[in-house]
């Protein structure tokens, strides 16, 4: 307890000075309520995200750049929790988290390299992930084809799953294999990471909080895989992301055959049942798994202070608040009224009781 | 020597049936430097040419053959020099024909070769893939002969095996691993023929990589391993006797095709050079500059090629108004003999000199290679550094000017090495000529401040050079020129005659103080005065002093300020060249101390040695790169910085560059 008091005094201290600069209730408010988008401009510069916003008298304010320029506050947070951190294994932990927004920036990279598209024209989709990121970006920029960044990255996950993908890329000619390979390769990371951690105290509080997110991106994937892009329930069990902690493979590869939303319901497991129970549309189970996942993270917050789960918790809570405003400025962006606003996002966000 | 060869302005009309020939002669002469008539007056006019795109893409494809006959064929040595340019139209008809001669005997066997390589990789790749399911000892035959089951080989990463399994719950299945190899699990997976679909479906999302099997191959793995082997023993005899056939091949061609690879070069690019000429109607016309001494062999060569059909100019530049204006710059062809010829990189390095400038590169050859040898006098070490520059002179095709700047800085340090008597360090070998720098550090330094005033000394009298040949007269008062140069040679005097014979007379200090101060207030005032006689120059009436003539008075002040201090630092700058010259001498003092330590530790001589070796490579490598960068340095800042301003644009030759 002393040494783990010792090692994550800093990073704790470090942490809660960060999480002062949320967004606070009044800032929630004034930007629901924003009678127009360029009124939520307006409000939002004056809050902690004023300060990565650009000048927005003299420059355009196409939503699209914002979102990216939003980013820039969590990419700096990851970079000061990593610094704050002392062990290799804890920082280690941090950056396989960070390297999710490595990986779609890499699917960027793909994408563009796929449609003949060269930086310039995709720089606006690209996360700027400042230094933290260890990747050659200026030579992948220069590569030509997938197997080439593939070899480039052999020393880094990336470049392995990339590798293991290329046979099905080859096979069927578009960048859906790859994609799953960085995105699977992120959580396989972050899954060894995790038992990488030195303390039990650590891999445990570290499971606490990432499985269940694991599970809320698995039961979201096995929506999206399923109803918006038709596939089997053979194919949305090997797409899905390790690491979870409710969700077995077997959960899953019933939630997969699920016909509809009841059945899908009774497939879970019970303590997710509570949460989602009163969801009629696919679309909501967004909403109700963030609210839920929110309160985990807040019932952490008042727990035992000294372990990663602190630094793993607030990033993530961070990067929810950073969804919930993009949600909120593309509505504002295309005119939505507060009351179709607050459907997408979750209650600590809108202060809106969904369950 | 001191100054770029004298060029002059050729321009040529010819008509549209001469202009072939006409580029032939150009083409063997090289030395002219192509102007696009689109960017002169002419081109303004719409006397804009074509290139001939058919006849160029007719050798775009003659060199696409010749280079691929080339890459079978593959002649070693380097590439033949033509002896006679071609005239594009017409060499195009003797070219198709020689290319076409040789692809009727060469393409057969170069096709048949690339099959049976072809074949063995395949084959390789093949056994490669039936190695990893060896392990599984599979008699292929029952496999195929299964009725209700399926079958596949393949690789999935050893990650997703557990996914494999579950995602076919529910379906009939078996997963049977391998082996393994990188991180992937080599797997055999079967389902019923029905559910073929659902095991593909379920393969395809855990990243399979299928190991697909010819249907050819029969039996046991091992068996169908022994025949592919003794298949592939076959193939290679083949591809063997293929080999020797192309060496003959290679033997038979090998040159000419080389030497038909340079004409059809030769040939684009004349014809790309196409896009510079003018053209109205039936005529071309081109312009660019040529060596004077070469007009009069050109004229003549063109006239008997063309039958005197076609009409060559020379124009004096004195003579072209854009020259006189300084809108035209007329180019720079180096006229340096061959030792000094490859210190021309180090000038353009700096700048390419101006036509109207002396061209400096004789004289950087020349300081640098003193420079350098009194920072790196070592009889020893100069004749390695000698031996590194013919091996790069002789080997090193691409860095042959390295190699040759290499071996006369080597012989520069060798000359200094004598005169300080040191051969790798050791200083009792052979007398020194001169003196041992360690010994007389003093007059080393000394020496070594004469030295850059001689240097500098020199940069002012080539500036006032150029100043006068430039017409910058009003320079002349500056603390860059004469006035400039008088009051550095009057402090330098001043020096010499106190080290000299110690202390100056009444007579001597009252005439320095009365010439430095009215050169001091003479270059002060000069650009104030030359203001206020521009002003009278536009006409207007000197009623009132010019706006802004306080200004410019103290900022002439701060100028004449700051290069007197100029001097004084580019003086003292040159003390480098002893104190490195010293630390040359200081290295090695270090390595004997190190041997003599090593010596006294291990008591054998070998040791002694091996660290004066190593410490000897250490000293040339290190030190030889950093008295390089000083000598670089003293020459640009210290000599450059004093005459030379460059911005002159390099002359480039007719098919100059490679393709």
């Amino acid at each position: 307890m002393i040494l783990a008091a010792a090692r994550y005094a800093y990073p704790n201290a470090k942490v809660r000075g960060l999480r002062s600069r949320r967004l606070t209730a009044q800032d929630r408010h004034f930007l629901m309520e924003a009678k127009d988008f360029s009124s939520f401009l307006a409000y939002l510069a004056t809050t902690p995200y004023g300060r990565v916003l650009p000048n927005l008298e003299e420059e355009k304010t196409d939503p699209w750049v914002l979102e990216r320029l939003l980013a820039r506050s969590l990419m700096e947070d990851y970079a000061k929790v990593t610094r704050s951190l002392r062990g290799q294994r804890e920082q280690e932990l941090v950056l396989a988290l960070f390297s999710r927004f490595e990986s779609e920036n890499l699917k960027v990279l793909l994408r563009a390299l796929f449609s003949g598209r060269g930086k310039q024209a995709v720089s606006r989709l690209l996360y700027p992930l400042g230094n933290l990121s260890a990747l050659p970006w200026d030579d992948l920029w220069a590569c030509n084809n997938p197997a080439e960044i593939a070899d480039l990255l052999i020393r880094n996950p990336f470049g392995q799953a990339l590798k293991h993908a290329i046979p099905q890329f080859n096979a069927q000619g578009r960048l859906f294999p790859l994609e799953m390979a960085l995105d699977l390769s992120c959580f396989q990371r972050l899954k060894q990471a995790i038992s990488g951690l030195r303390s039990k105290a650590d891999r445990k509080a570290a499971k606490r909080i990432l499985g269940p997110y694991v599970d809320i991106l698995n039961i979201l994937w096995v929506i999206r895989l399923k109803i918006h892009y038709g596939l089997s329930h053979e194919e949305i069990v090997n797409y899905s992301l390790p690491g979870g902690e409710l969700l077995t493979l077997s959960y899953l590869h019933r939630l997969a055959r699920a016909e509809d939303i009841s059945s899908f319901l009774e497939q879970m497991p019970r303590s997710l049942q509570r949460e989602v129970g009163e969801v009629r549309e696919w679309e909501d189970f967004h909403t109700y798994l963030e609210t839920w996942f929110l309160r985990l993270i807040a019932r952490l917050f008042v727990g035992p202070p000294f372990h990663i789960g602190i630094e793993i918790a607030f990033l993530l809570e961070k990067e929810m608040e950073l969804t919930g405003l993009i949600t909120l400025l593309e509505a504002k962006a295309q005119g939505l009224s507060p009351d179709q606003t607050v459907k997408k996002l979750p209650m600590q966000f809108s202060g809106v009781a969904h369950v | 020597m001191f100054r770029p060869v004298k060029l002059t302005r050729l321009t040529i009309q010819a008509p549209e049936d001469r202009i072939s020939a006409v580029m032939a002669v150009l083409g063997d002469l090289r030395l002219l430097h192509l102007i696009r008539v689109e960017e002169t007056h002419l081109g303004h006019l719409g006397y804009v040419a074509h290139i001939d795109t058919s006849l160029l893409e007719h050798y775009d494809s003659l060199l696409a053959r010749a280079n691929r006959l080339l890459r079978d064929l593959g002649p070693a040595g380097p590439s033949p020099g033509i002896r006679k340019v071609p005239q594009p139209d017409k060499a195009v008809f003797r070219l198709e024909e020689d290319l076409a001669h040789i692809e009727t005997e060469a393409l057969r066997p170069l096709e048949q070769k690339k099959k049976a390589k072809n074949a063995i990789s395949e084959h390789e790749a093949l056994i490669a893939r039936l190695q990893l399911l060896e392990p599984a000892k599979i008699d292929l035959d029952r496999l195929h002969d299964l009725r209700y089951v399926t079958w596949r080989a393949g690789l999935i990463p050893e990650e997703n095996l557990n996914k494999l399994e579950q995602s076919l719950v529910g379906t009939h299945h078996t997963l049977i691993p391998v082996g393994r190899k990188e991180q992937r699990v080599v797997l055999m997976a079967m389902s019923l023929k029905k559910d073929e679909k659902a095991l593909l479906r379920a393969l395809k999302s855990a990243f399979w990589d299928p190991l697909e099997l010819p249907p050819g191959i029969h039996g046991t793995i091992g068996t169908a391993l022994d025949q592919l082997s003794a298949e592939l023993e076959n193939l290679k005899t083949g591809l063997a006797g293929l080999d020797t056939e192309g060496a003959e091949l290679t033997r038979k061609h090998g040159a000419r095709l080389k030497y038909l690879r340079e004409e059809i070069l030769l040939a684009r690019q004349l014809l790309k050079a196409q896009a510079k000429f003018g053209q109205i109607d039936h005529t071309y016309l081109l312009t660019g500059w040529i060596p004077v001494a070469l007009f009069e062999e050109l004229k003549k060569r063109i006239l008997k090629a063309t039958s005197g059909k076609v009409l060559v100019e020379r124009v004096d530049p004195k003579d072209i108004k854009e020259v006189r204006s300084g809108i035209l710059k007329i180019p720079i062809l180096f006229n340096n003999p061959m030792l000094v010829r490859p210190f021309e990189r180090l000038t353009t390095l700096y700048g390419t000199p101006s036509y109207e400038e002396l061209e400096p590169t004789v004289f950087l050859a020349v300081s640098f290679l003193l420079l350098f040898g009194m920072m790196f006098g070592d009889v020893g070490h100069g004749a390695i550094l000698c031996g590194i520059g013919y091996y790069v002179f002789r080997k090193m095709y691409r860095y042959i000017d390295y190699g040759i700047i290499l071996m006369e800085c080597g012989v520069s340090s060798m000359i200094f090495g004598l005169l300080y008597g040191s051969v790798f360090g050791l200083e009792d070998l052979i007398p020194a000529l001169w003196m041992h720098p360690m010994a007389e550090i003093n007059h080393f330094m000394v020496m070594s401040a004469f030295l850059g005033i001689g240097i500098i000394s020199l940069g002012l009298i080539l500036n006032l050079i150029n100043v006068i040949r430039q017409h910058r007269y009003g320079e002349l008062l500056s603390t860059s020129g004469l006035a400039g140069a008088l009051l550095y040679w009057l402090g330098v005097g001043l020096v010499a005659r106190y080290l000299l014979s110690g202390g100056l007379s009444p007579l001597e200090v009252i005439f320095a103080k009365v010439a430095a101060g009215a050169l001091i207030i003479l270059m002060i005032l000069q650009r104030p005065v030359r203001a206020v006689l521009a002003q009278r120059r536009t006409g207007e009436k000197w009623r009132h002093l010019p706006p802004g003539l306080g200004g410019t008075i103290l900022e002439s002040f701060i100028e004449v300020l700051d290069d007197l201090l100029r001097y004084l630092a580019n003086t003292v700058s040159f003390v480098r060249v002893a104190a490195f010259a010293l630390t040359h001498a200081g290295l090695f003092i270090a390595v004997f101390s190190l041997a003599d330590m090593v010596q006294n530790v291990h008591g054998q001589g070998f040791f002694y040695w091996i660290t004066i070796i190593l410490g000897n490579i250490v000293i040339i490598a290190l030190e030889g790169i950093v008295v390089s960068i000083q000598t670089l340095r003293l020459e640009y800042y210290e000599f450059f910085s004093k005459f030379f301003r460059g911005g002159g644009k390099p002359f480039q030759p007719l098919l100059e560059e490679k393709l």
